[in-house]
């Protein structure tokens, strides 16, 4: 053995973890594509692959460009959008949840300005524009929308002798009590993802301080206000309960034992989650989901607090455009929200149709569906999810401390602190 | 210890037979030129600095900023606050007493027991070789699929772990992966799975290096089995025993793509490792410049931890050990 050689691999395999957090600079920019329209899109299964595909290709036959159409699974997206945003290269269109992270691309000036630029905006539902206005310019055209709610089992509920459901949070709280003593978990929960917990303070700390002081608060970078520590205790309340699955400090959303896993086998009273529930609850349990069982709810109002119960957390998907992105493009996004374009992405790719008239689109919408999209058109105010809305470091911080305060592992008042702190250094 | 300065150059045993020597075959095809030196040494030279050198040194340089990573290159000059936070940082901390968990795991059950299987397989018996590569093979499998693997294995529901207690009678209702307490002795058992194989080979190899006239003549002058361990097997496995121990706490400090698959480091940081909270810090919430702190902070530990050990336990060993040069008199 040359001895000198581990010295060289120590340096070397200590130069690697240094590298890890710097390739992100070195590589990137690999849009590096000879065709007209780079186009990143995350519905890398089938059957909506091939309907943007196709959608690209009806396009381009038109307008004489061409495309370059990828198809990127959802996290390995995430991180090849961050190298190419280092390096400045953004495709022509891509995937956004707006928010915070295209805020910081827009000003990192690498997203163009939409406002004005889409002749077929009044097509779409005003709400679902929310997330992808940043200082009243349009950065974004949404293509899917919705809400989070509880999606509850009516079987499992009707066991546990719950008639309605749950309007207040003292009701939701006798309702995780009466399932737990007819012996189901009340609610399944990813813990292991940490973004599925954050929803229950984000609710709570909506209907407790209102839209209006979550807003100031963001502005101010200040959330020392007593109804957000009043939302961490009553979270904590909620996990003092126990009303999660066995081991959901470890789950993950998705997985064949996760979230929405227990939902679909029918093991868990409710979970609160987003537009998507059915088809993964469906997906993750391999089973054909939980069909007219199947209820939802809205997040139940606190007595006393600011909000109301037709205020939703909610957001979805749509593309944004690359600064440097030919002329036509905005042509195409608009060839995409045609009426009869949404409703291949709505079949194909269970989208919630964000049109601003949904029964063009969807003229016979199933029971869930229908919950969706009349809470969106019902819905007084919306909020983007916090980890969306916020910068990255802060959205990343809620979460962490959101899981803290459940696993009963920091106060409320830690968690305060920590996102104070975490405004504090973004400034 | 007997540190006595030993007096040797460098290289005593080389260079006399190259310079006086008679005019041998090698000698007449002339020294390389530096022109071919550094022909041969280029294009390693230069990944070398490219991709090695250069990252470390933007790493440093970033850990100065605050920056996103967007935008063009950092301009919000901080000084050292990003490294007064690191070491203020709970997670962080977290993460230092956790590596310190595993090492001292690993030096105390993983790598005797690695040790002990080595001894073992060292003996003449039927079936040896199958022993060997079956326990080898954990070694083979990439460190995520190994993840992947034991998280199906340690599932809440319908988990082989459960099951395989159930069967034995054992209705326990452990959370393998969901209790905050056991998770990293978990995590330490799945390394001790993957890991224990590698410096089983390692050993052996150490263990087939010793020659076998020295445990005769040491039977012939009255050695017991226990005496011949302790004077000729340990001593004489130094070397590798000391190389196993360096990369056993390098690779603890260097965790990452198991526990990150496992565990992503929860449940609230139970089995958090730097390399996570360096991944979390700077390709989930952009900031790239705190990362790039810690990941220097990563470095200096490496690298400040390999120069110790080289300079003074691998010292020995790396100035030609016990086969090299007849001059390097000091040896039990």
């Amino acid at each position: 053995m040359s001895k000198p050689l581990h010295r060289l691999r120590s340096l070397a395999a200590a130069g690697a973890a240094v590298a890890m957090a710097t390739t992100a600079a070195a590589c990137g920019g690999d849009s590096g594509s000879n065709a007209d329209i780079v186009w990143w899109h995350i519905q890398n299964q089938d059957p909506m692959m091939s309907t943007w595909s196709d959608m690209a290709d009806e396009w381009a036959e038109e307008s004489e460009l061409t495309f370059d159409v990828q198809a990127i699974e959802n996290e390995a997206f995430k991180e090849r959008m961050g190298t190419a945003t280092q390096s400045g290269e953004t495709p022509d269109i891509f995937q956004t949840w707006g928010g915070g992270v295209l805020t910081q691309q827009v000003e990192a000036g690498l997203v163009k300005d939409l406002t004005g630029e889409l002749d077929c905006i009044d097509k779409i539902n005003p709400a679902s524009l929310d997330p992808y206005t940043i200082d009243g310019k349009l950065y974004g055209m949404p293509f899917d929308g919705g809400v989070v709610g509880f999606w509850y089992n009516k079987d499992l509920f009707a066991e546990a002798g719950i008639e309605q459901p749950p309007t207040t949070w003292t009701e939701f709280l006798d309702a995780v009590q009466a399932l737990k003593d007819s012996g189901v978990a009340p609610i399944a929960l990813a813990g292991g993802d940490k973004w599925p917990g954050h929803y229950y303070w984000t609710y709570l700390a909506m209907r407790i301080a209102g839209l209006d002081a979550m807003a100031s608060a963001a502005e101010a970078g200040d959330f020392s206000d007593a109804a957000f520590v009043q939302a961490g205790d009553m979270l904590i309340e909620l996990a003092e309960m126990e009303p999660f699955q066995e081991g959901f400090e470890s789950a993950g959303y998705g997985e064949a034992d996760g979230q929405a896993a227990h939902m679909g086998e029918g093991l868990t009273g409710m979970e609160l989650m987003g537009q998507w529930a059915p088809t993964v609850q469906s997906d993750a349990s391999g089973t054909e989901g939980l069909g007219d069982a199947l209820g939802f709810f809205p997040f139940p109002e606190v007595e006393g607090g600011a909000g109301t119960i037709t205020e939703y957390l909610g957001g979805g998907n749509g593309f944004a455009v690359g600064v440097n992105a030919p002329e036509e493009v905005t042509d195409f996004l608009c060839y995409l929200a045609e009426e009869e374009n949404q409703a291949r992405g709505v079949a194909d790719g269970g989208f919630t149709t964000v049109a601003a008239d949904p029964e063009a689109v969807v003229p016979e919408m199933d029971a869930n569906t229908e919950a969706i999209v009349e809470a969106l058109a019902s819905a007084t105010a919306t909020q983007l999810y916090l980890d969306q809305a916020y910068p990255p470091a802060i959205g990343g911080v809620i979460n962490e401390a959101t899981e803290g305060v459940i696993l009963g592992q920091i106060s409320s008042e830690d968690m305060i602190e920590m996102i104070n702190d975490a405004w504090a250094a973004e400034q | 210890m007997s540190t006595a300065p030993t007096t040797s150059p460098a290289r005593p045993v080389v260079r006399p037979a190259d310079r006086d020597g008679k005019p041998s075959r090698r000698r007449s095809a002339g020294r390389p030129g530096t022109g071919t030196i550094a022909a041969f040494l280029a294009p390693g030279l230069v990944l070398f600095l490219l991709f090695v050198l250069a990252p470390i040194l933007f790493a440093a340089y970033v850990g100065f900023f605050r920056w996103n990573g967007l935008g063009g290159p950092p301009t919000d000059f901080i000084g050292f606050e990003n490294f007064a936070n690191l070491v203020q940082d709970k997670v962080f901390l977290g993460d230092l007493w956790r590596v310190g968990l595993l090492i001292a795991g690993s030096l105390v059950i993983q790598l005797p027991l690695a040790f002990g299987l080595a001894m073992l397989l060292h003996q003449r018996f039927p079936g040896r070789t199958v022993f060997r590569l079956l326990f080898f093979v954990p070694y083979v499998l990439a460190e995520a699929v190994t993840g992947v693997l034991f998280r199906l294995i340690f599932s809440e529901r319908r988990g082989f772990a459960d099951s395989l207690l159930a069967a034995v009678g054992i209705e326990a209702n452990v959370g393998w992966l969901s209790d905050r307490s056991i998770v990293l002795i978990v995590v330490f058992g799945i390394l001790t799975w993957k890991f224990f194989g590698f410096y089983m080979i390692l050993y052996l190899a150490g263990r087939q290096n010793i020659p076998d006239e020295l445990y005769e003549a040491a039977a012939i002058d009255g050695a017991g089995s226990g005496q011949m361990f302790r004077r000729i097997t340990l001593p004489l496995m130094g070397p590798t025993l000391r190389i196993t121990v360096f990369l056993s706490i390098i690779g603890a400090v260097q965790l990452f793509d198991l526990v990150f698959v496992l565990t992503g480091g929860g449940p609230f940081h139970a089995s958090e490792t730097m390399a996570i909270t360096m991944y979390e810090q700077g390709f989930q919430r952009n900031q790239i410049g705190y990362a790039s702190a810690l990941s220097i902070a990563m470095f200096a530990i490496s690298f400040v931890f390999a120069m110790f050990y080289q300079r003074f336990v691998l010292k020995r060993d790396l100035q030609g050990g016990l086969t090299g040069g007849g001059s390097n008199g000091g040896d039990r």
